[in-house]
């Protein structure tokens, strides 16, 4: 049974038809890369499956449940976690602060055993917090834990915005362009750290433009083009298919 | 049907500014001179007082948060409003004009003169805004700066300008509002309130980001303020207008045409 | 060990010293200076309501004015005309408040920006015009009078607590101001708190992150309309006579002026903000009605140039000494 499945995923803004008719599906355990030209509906198709935009028709089923049209949250809850493409963490608190927020949604704590600081309530407190330590770690920021998140380089933050993805205990999770604005050294990094969350078992759903990374790492890709699905399949298959090519390349390189 | 002119869109970054504030005050500006001529003046005044503001303050906190900028047109509210106090004192004025207590009767019903003067001008001011918004090339550089502001730096629109000039013709339009209802109501420091409530009432009941609604908004509201002033009491009728907003946000919080609200 | 350390940390002692001076400067000034605390630390208490819902959720509400007047109100018609005992119509009045609060916050947390701000304004004009206008039931602009202090409580050792004097009176709402902040500071440092901060932040991050943002809102707002009621009900029992005058808006407008000077989304903020404003005009003699202008002029000046007010200012340059950590809006 698929992770996920979308069906039919139409989405206008006015005249303007971002997404149109989206079908396909996430199987569980598997990294599926989302790639096409800027402007395609990549980020647009996100913003849909994590609630944030309301799908002007179709259906987006998760784990067997109808998803379609639930608030960001109800979706984050159901297993859904995601990553912006510009770099969204919380500049002004500490590293661990910011996971902190993101392991919040499965904190039982009330106001008043916050106020009345509760045994319950600081054991709960001491549980959460070695959580987010234990992220850390995994991502690699372990050391960093009290720097202010707005001081970290771009990619120690884009470690940071996975982290606190991660701290919501998705079963799937959305990277949009990981690795926007890092250097090549740092991409490698990036990469095992992905590998890494898969081995792990979350299934991945990755936009991306570093078409040799997409291309190594995912099981299947789909090609988006003016917000319609143009191909499908493992990625040799893609490679040489002619509509993928004409989309990025132009009518002559198309054989 | 008054309230009309007072729906102020609210342009480039949503720099709200305390429309009715300035409504009340420059009211009494026209104690002995012509109407039309007090009417341009307002105008005029207003304006510049709005760029005179602008310079001062909203240009320096471009870059705060947002929230930074709803407190400082907070606090421009409380000075005017202290400085309306001072000068002018709490009693309410009464703002005479030849107009004022003319009616012209026209098949058989009574028109105050006062109130045919507002519709009209209210029809006229929207119709300047809309062509204005719509034909002209400044018109096009407001809405681009108001839908993404970056976005069109990088087309060369040099957006301090263009902010300026929003503020300037909001001020502007809230000096013709204050004079073609100044001689129509009484007049107090306070004043202000009740229509900035109604307009942003109106903006909210038609939708936010769609200009027309919220005209449309306004004129329901206005007629439910003028209903439930003649029907039920005076004192109360704000309450209606304010209800009808409470429950278009419990049911359909995008108003009757809102746009969808752009999510980073 | 990390208690004793904590108890002895250099904010701790300086909090102390604070609480001391609270305590025993009072009996020493007389009469005057001890009824000016007495509004201090009433409209303190209010600070802390808007710390809560602004400084820390970052919602910038105008309507609070009206829960401390709808809380005096419902506290004097109950305890004046049903002759209700003092602690019961204290907690209905207060729990009554905090109901409406959530009433009004589900329709107005829907907003955000100006119009959550000018909707929450137009309900406390609202208020305002009922308050007004309903004269049968609240006296109209004359106000209600005969508000009760509260009943004496008898002490363990013998003897009774009265409340009488001038002095006890300020001790009853020392206690109320101590005791909402500790409420405050534990609710902030909390992880609700950390939702409530992050909220004011980014929105958008915070419900991807899986946080009902809307429900955190309204319990911030809900909270914070309690501890406005809470400074209504003193203000009537202090004052024995409340009027419409007390749910204007301007009040509220005051209310985050002294926020904004103090340091919004700090602990000590409110406290010095309040104090500020309102002894500085006192001392310099200013006319009464000249207050809400220069409290705007003032304010003016700090959202422009000391946007993080007089503690923010502290906090920034002498390294968080004073203060709990939360650097709030504006440029740094």
């Amino acid at each position: 049974m698929a992770l996920l499945e979308v069906a039919g995923l139409t989405k206008m803004f006015g005249g303007l038809t971002a997404v149109s008719e989206l079908t396909f599906d996430i199987q569980p355990g598997e990294l599926l890369s989302i790639i096409g030209p800027n402007g395609a509906g990549k980020t647009t198709l996100f913003n849909l499956l994590t609630g944030f935009y309301r799908p002007t028709s179709g259906t987006i089923t998760f784990n067997a449940i109808d998803i379609t049209g639930c608030k960001p949250y109800q979706v984050t809850r159901h297993g859904i976690g995601r990553t912006f493409q510009l770099t969204s963490i919380f500049k002004k608190s500490t590293v661990l602060e910011n996971v902190l927020i993101g392991k919040s949604l499965h904190a039982a704590v009330g106001v008043w055993g916050s106020v009345l600081r509760t045994p319950a309530t600081r054991r709960e407190e001491r549980k959460i917090r070695e959580n987010a330590r234990e992220i850390l770690s995994f991502v690699g920021l372990g050391d960093k834990e009290d720097k202010v998140a707005g001081s970290l380089t771009e990619e120690a933050q884009k470690r940071l915005s996975i982290s606190m993805a991660l701290a919501t205990e998705p079963k799937l999770l959305l990277l949009d362009e990981p690795t926007g604005g890092v250097n090549l050294e740092e991409i490698s990094g990036l990469i095992d750290l992905v590998g890494k969350i898969r081995k792990s078992g979350t299934s991945i759903c990755l936009i991306e433009h570093k078409m040799r990374m997409v291309m190594t790492i995912s099981d299947r890709i789909v090609v988006l083009n003016y917000g319609k699905k143009i191909a499908e399949g493992a990625p040799k298959e893609v490679a040489s298919n002619n509509e993928v090519i004409r989309a990025y390349l132009g009518e002559r390189y198309a054989a | 049907m008054v309230l009309g002119i007072l729906n102020v869109p609210n342009f480039a970054q949503g720099h709200l500014y305390m429309v009715a504030a300035y409504l009340g005050f420059y009211m009494v500006m026209s104690y002995g001179m012509n109407y039309w001529l007090a009417l341009v003046l307002a105008t005029v005044a207003l304006g510049v007082f709005g760029l005179v503001i602008y310079g001062l303050v909203f240009h320096r906190m471009r870059n705060a948060p947002e929230v930074n900028l709803f407190v400082a047109a907070m606090a421009l509210l409380m000075v005017l409003e202290g400085i309306a106090l001072y000068f002018f004192g709490a009693s309410t004025k009464w703002f005479l004009i030849p107009f004022t207590r003319r009616v012209i009767t026209f098949i058989g019903l009574a028109l105050p003169v006062q109130r045919l003067i507002i519709i009209v001008g209210t029809l006229v001011v929207m119709v300047l805004l809309e062509l204005f918004i719509k034909r002209t090339a400044m018109g096009a550089a407001l809405e681009a700066t108001a839908q993404h502001r970056e976005g069109a730096m990088l087309c060369g629109i040099k957006v301090t300008r263009i902010s300026a000039m929003a503020f300037i013709i909001g001020t502007g339009l809230a000096g013709i509002a204050g004079m073609l209802i100044g001689p129509a109501v009484l007049l107090e420091p306070t004043m202000g309130m009740g229509p900035l409530l109604v307009a942003f009432s109106a903006i909210i009941f038609g939708g936010l980001g769609s200009v027309g609604g919220a005209v449309l908004g306004a004129f329901i509201l206005g007629l439910v303020e003028s209903l439930a002033s003649g029907y039920v009491s005076a004192k109360y009728s704000l309450i209606f207008v304010f209800g009808i907003m409470i429950l278009m946000l419990l049911f359909r919080p995008k108003g009757l045409f809102g746009r969808e609200v752009w999510r980073p | 060990m990390e208690a004793i350390r904590t108890v002895f940390s250099p904010k701790a002692v300086a909090w102390m010293l604070v609480l001391i001076a609270a305590i025993a400067v009072p009996p020493i000034v007389g009469g005057y200076v001890t009824s000016m605390l007495i509004l201090i630390a009433i409209w303190t208490i209010m600070c802390f309501s808007m710390n809560l819902i602004f400084g820390y959720t970052g919602q910038l509400s105008l309507g609070h004015s009206a829960f401390l007047g709808i809380a005096a109100y419902t506290f004097s018609l109950i305890t004046v005309k049903l002759h209700v005992g003092f602690w019961p119509a204290f907690l209905i009045a207060i729990v009554f408040t905090g109901f409406v609060g959530f009433l009004v916050g589900i329709p107005a947390l829907k907003l955000r920006g100006p119009y959550f701000i000018l909707v929450t304004l137009g309900f406390a004009v609202i208020v305002g015009v009922i308050v007004l206008g309903w004269i049968d039931l609240t006296g109209g602009a004359n106000g209600l009078f005969g508000i009760p202090r509260p009943n004496p409580i008898p002490l363990p050792g013998g003897g009774t607590l009265r409340f009488d004097s001038l002095l006890s009176m300020y001790y009853f709402i020392l206690f109320f101001v101590v005791l909402i902040g500790i409420f405050c500071h534990r609710l902030v440092h909390s992880l609700i708190g950390k939702r409530f901060i992050a909220i004011s932040y980014n929105e958008n991050l915070t419900e991807s992150l899986g946080i009902n943002t809307m429900s955190q809102k309204l319990l911030s707002f809900t909270i914070s309309a309690i501890l406005a009621g809470i400074a209504g009900v003193l203000y009537a029992t202090y004052n024995a006579v409340i009027s419409p005058e007390l749910t204007h808006f301007a009040r509220g407008m005051d209310v985050v002026a002294y926020l904004i000077v103090g340091g919004a989304g700090t602990m000590a903020g409110p406290i010095v903000g309040t104090l500020v404003l309102m002894t500085v005009p006192e001392v310099l003699q200013i006319l009464p009605y000249l207050k809400t202008l220069i409290n705007g002029i003032i304010l003016m000046l700090f959202i422009i140039f000391l946007p993080n007010g007089i503690i923010g200012w502290f906090n920034m340059n002498l390294g968080g000494w004073l203060t709990s950590r939360r650097a709030v809006h504006g440029s740094a």
